[in-house]
């Protein structure tokens, strides 16, 4: 055992510190949970290439492609810092760095590595990624999807709707899961991924504005999108494979980030404490705020080394089972705890618009306390990742 | 960093495991339960032979130099299989100080006996309030001549009714703080005036109320330095509430194992429970509780181990370990049903003690309140 983080983490996590000092202005709004981020993409796309400039967009990636050949402990690090300062533009979309990037290294064709990946860690708007996963009809039973590729010549064309594709608006290419086989005998085996240019004809874009009135998400439908087979990624029909493993790389960069992000909204929530007075003292003196930040700074520990512990099983060449799952329920339930505790906290000033000159801390705890509900369903419900956790951990019946 | 354990490491917890298993299964836990003496001295004495009381004591004291995640992973073992005694009192509380700050004769005279199973150490803080806080200390040793004298009394004091000697926290002074003035005794268990009466608790284990009504401590029965001993009943708490926790974290595994074997095998509606998501969803949450305390632990006692405890990580391992444990009782008892409320089952042997184990080296409070003053407040 051992707990320690290196020179080189040390010394990054101070690197992005000058970074985020020098770069980011002071009165960013820091309420993103609630936007995942999109609300100003020309300022994100620019720090995507700052952070590119400085070798971080992509760093665990090969150099040819881009990045550094960093650890995974260093990517760690990395996401934590990024989501403390808030640093937004870091995921080319929401996926290009997190798992498009892995995945297409992993499944992809020479060509297609050669092609996509530095453009991915060039941090340049054509870049930038969606994924379209979700259907009306396929949201938890994922291998239900009905949307169709059909081979035609040396290209395939696809029909169908996708739902809740985040960045969908901004992206420069699709990362689109299509069932090419109607009649194969169990539905999780007619399942391919394609690589899709977003401006190809016959692609509608339409805006979903969550409850809050952000545009975050997007539905999107696909008429007769015409795409060369050459952007199959990996073997026809063998996409539920490579979905399993751009999942698992989704869950995994959640504690990170959302430790990052809860461990700014807990010391910001210590100050905030300590400069409010409450019956002639410092709001910080009361028992009930120190138990409930004690209580909450316990769940980022947990957080912490279950980030700390799926990174490095990942480093010793293991592939995590269940740890990713695990990891994506802690990160759901400390960010809701985290977000209630705040809210406590603030008391009555939690109810003020997060954008409003009345907001305190930016607007982190409205940020937080509107947008945990939708993150929680991102990437698999705790009802999916717990059943994940019963069968491949504890070895239960499989229950649906 | 690295989350693995040696080899050596992982052979210590299968053997130890294999030991607890053949030497104390549940019938002798229960046996324990109703025994006078609480623990089974033949087992006391071969566990002593295979090195345990001495683990982490240095070979020039008859112990086997080992670290401090050793005894970790020895006493997560302990916890597992529940064995009842006077090891956490002995080895946690007391050797661990006395190694620490004993002078060279105190360690002569004192740790080889402990070692070698002959000398069983109790550890008395607490008072009326039950608090292991400096301000809760009033017993008071009084200077007369060379020998102090103590007058009060401590409660909850686990396993003074074996122990050869008390290990006591006292008040020889005031001063501006409350951890002023504070000194440990090494007190002889058995000697005159040394009174006990028995404080009957749900565990199953042995706790007392003790009285020293005027009892006499020589000069060389201090530890550290008088006064000061607010320092040492600190650095005692830090690396009990870790060992108290490793017994915990090895109660949560038990539990999830039995629950999840029970959940395997139990047919309801033509089908074993564990197929249905309200019992797969309970025992998910139960693992990630369960690796939660696991992995806070293992921080915390690394910490020790490379000499620099956190306090903060300290007291998010125990603080977590007193909910988990808790949580995952009562979420056992509910996937067991009616079965795990009986007296034949072992579940309850589990959640019985969750109480005692809470309050040992520190309750949630004591321990949230280290984490609110590490955030600044």
């Amino acid at each position: 055992m051992d707990f320690r983080l290196g020179e080189k983490e040390l010394a990054l996590k101070e690197e992005i510190r000058k970074f985020a000092e020098a770069e980011l202005p002071a009165d960013l709004m820091r309420n993103t949970v609630i936007d995942g981020e999109f609300r100003d993409f020309d300022f994100e796309i620019s720090m995507s290439r700052k952070l590119a400039q400085k070798g971080w967009l992509a760093m665990s990636w090969p150099e040819n492609y881009g990045g550094r050949g960093a650890s995974f402990l260093e990517q760690t690090v990395y996401e934590m810092e990024i989501a403390y300062w808030g640093i937004p533009g870091a995921w080319m979309g929401i996926s290009g760095i997190q798992w498009v990037g892995p995945c297409l290294m992993m499944f992809g064709t020479e060509e297609q590595k050669g092609r996509y990946l530095p453009l991915i860690a060039s941090g340049e708007k054509d870049g930038v990624w969606c994924t379209g996963y979700s259907e009306p009809n396929a949201g938890s039973d994922f291998a239900n999807i009905r949307t169709r590729a059909v081979r035609d010549g040396d290209d395939y064309i696809i029909n169908g709707q996708k739902v809740w594709t985040s960045a969908a608006h901004h992206a420069r290419w699709c990362w689109l899961a299509v069932r090419t086989n109607p009649n194969a005998a169990k539905k999780h085996h007619g399942i391919s991924i394609f690589v899709v240019d977003m401006k190809s004809p016959g692609i509608t874009v339409n805006p979903i504005l969550n409850y809050y009135g952000r545009h975050h998400f997007n539905e999107m439908f696909f008429d007769n999108v015409r795409v060369p087979a050459s952007n199959l990624v990996g073997e026809e029909n063998k996409g539920w494979y490579y979905l399993m493993q751009s999942l698992a790389f989704e869950r995994r960069s959640l504690a990170p980030t959302t430790y990052g992000s809860l461990k700014r909204i807990l010391e910001d929530l210590a100050e905030y404490a300590a400069q409010t007075e409450y019956e002639g003292q410092p709001l910080s003196k009361n028992h009930l705020v120190r138990a409930k930040l004690a209580d909450l700074a316990i769940d980022l520990e947990v957080l912490k080394v279950f980030a700390f512990q799926l990174a490095w099983r990942i480093s010793q060449g293991q592939i995590p089972v269940y740890e990713s799952s695990r990891n994506k329920i802690m990160s759901d339930e400390a960010m809701r705890r985290g977000a209630i505790t705040g809210a406590e906290i603030l008391g009555v000033y939690s109810q003020v618009d997060p954008d409003s000159e009345w907001a305190k801390l930016n607007g982190a705890i409205q940020g937080a306390y509107l947008g945990f509900p939708g993150q929680a369903s991102a990437a698999g419900t705790a009802e999916v990742e717990k059943s994940i956790i019963a069968q491949f951990r504890l070895g239960l019946p499989k229950s649906y | 960093m690295d989350f693995s354990f040696t080899e050596e490491q992982d052979m210590l917890r299968i053997s130890a495991r294999d030991f607890l298993a053949k030497e104390c299964p549940k019938s002798k836990v229960r046996e324990m339960a109703k025994d006078e003496r609480g623990y089974d001295p033949q087992v006391w004495h071969r566990m002593a032979e295979l090195g345990w009381m001495g683990l982490v004591l240095p070979e020039e004291y008859g112990g086997m130099g080992a670290s401090f995640m050793d005894l970790v992973i020895l006493m997560e073992e302990m916890g597992r299989n529940i064995l009842p005694g006077p090891f956490f009192s002995t080895v946690a509380l007391c050797a661990l100080p006395l190694l620490h700050y004993g002078s060279s004769d105190q360690k002569a005279r004192f740790l080889p006996q402990i070692a070698k199973g002959e000398a069983i150490w109790a550890f008395a803080l607490a008072e009326s309030s039950g608090k292991y806080k400096a301000s809760e200390v009033r017993l008071r040793a009084v200077l007369r001549g060379k020998d102090y004298t103590l007058e009060g009394h401590k409660l909850f004091v686990t396993d003074a009714h074996i122990a050869d000697y008390v290990l006591v926290v006292g008040r020889t002074g005031d001063g501006e703080k409350p951890e002023d003035g504070i000194t440990l005794f090494m007190v002889d268990a058995r000697g005159p005036n040394v009174k006990l009466e028995a404080i009957p608790t749900v565990g199953g284990d042995r706790q007392f109320k003790v009285s020293f009504d005027g009892v006499t401590v020589p000069p060389d029965s201090i530890l550290g330095e008088i006064g000061k001993g607010w320092d040492i009943a600190d650095f005692i708490l830090q690396r009990a509430a870790v060992l108290k926790c490793a017994e915990m974290s090895g109660a949560c595994q038990a539990v999830l194992d039995m629950t999840s074997s029970y959940a395997k095998e139990r047919i309801q509606f033509d089908r074993p429970i564990g197929s249905f998501q309200a019992i797969q969803h309970k025992l998910a949450d139960m693992l990630i509780d369960v690796e939660a305390v696991q992995y806070l632990l293992y921080q915390a006692a690394w910490g020790i181990c490379v000499g620099s405890p956190s306090p903060w990580q300290i007291s998010a391992a125990k603080a977590k370990a007193n909910e988990a444990y808790q949580r995952i009782c009562i979420e056992a008892i509910g996937a067991h049903g009616a079965i795990g409320y009986t007296m034949d089952h072992d579940i309850g042997l589990y959640y019985r003690r969750v109480k005692a184990a809470q309050f040992a080296a520190g309750d949630t409070d004591l321990h949230w309140e280290v984490i609110a003053v590490g955030l600044g407040l």
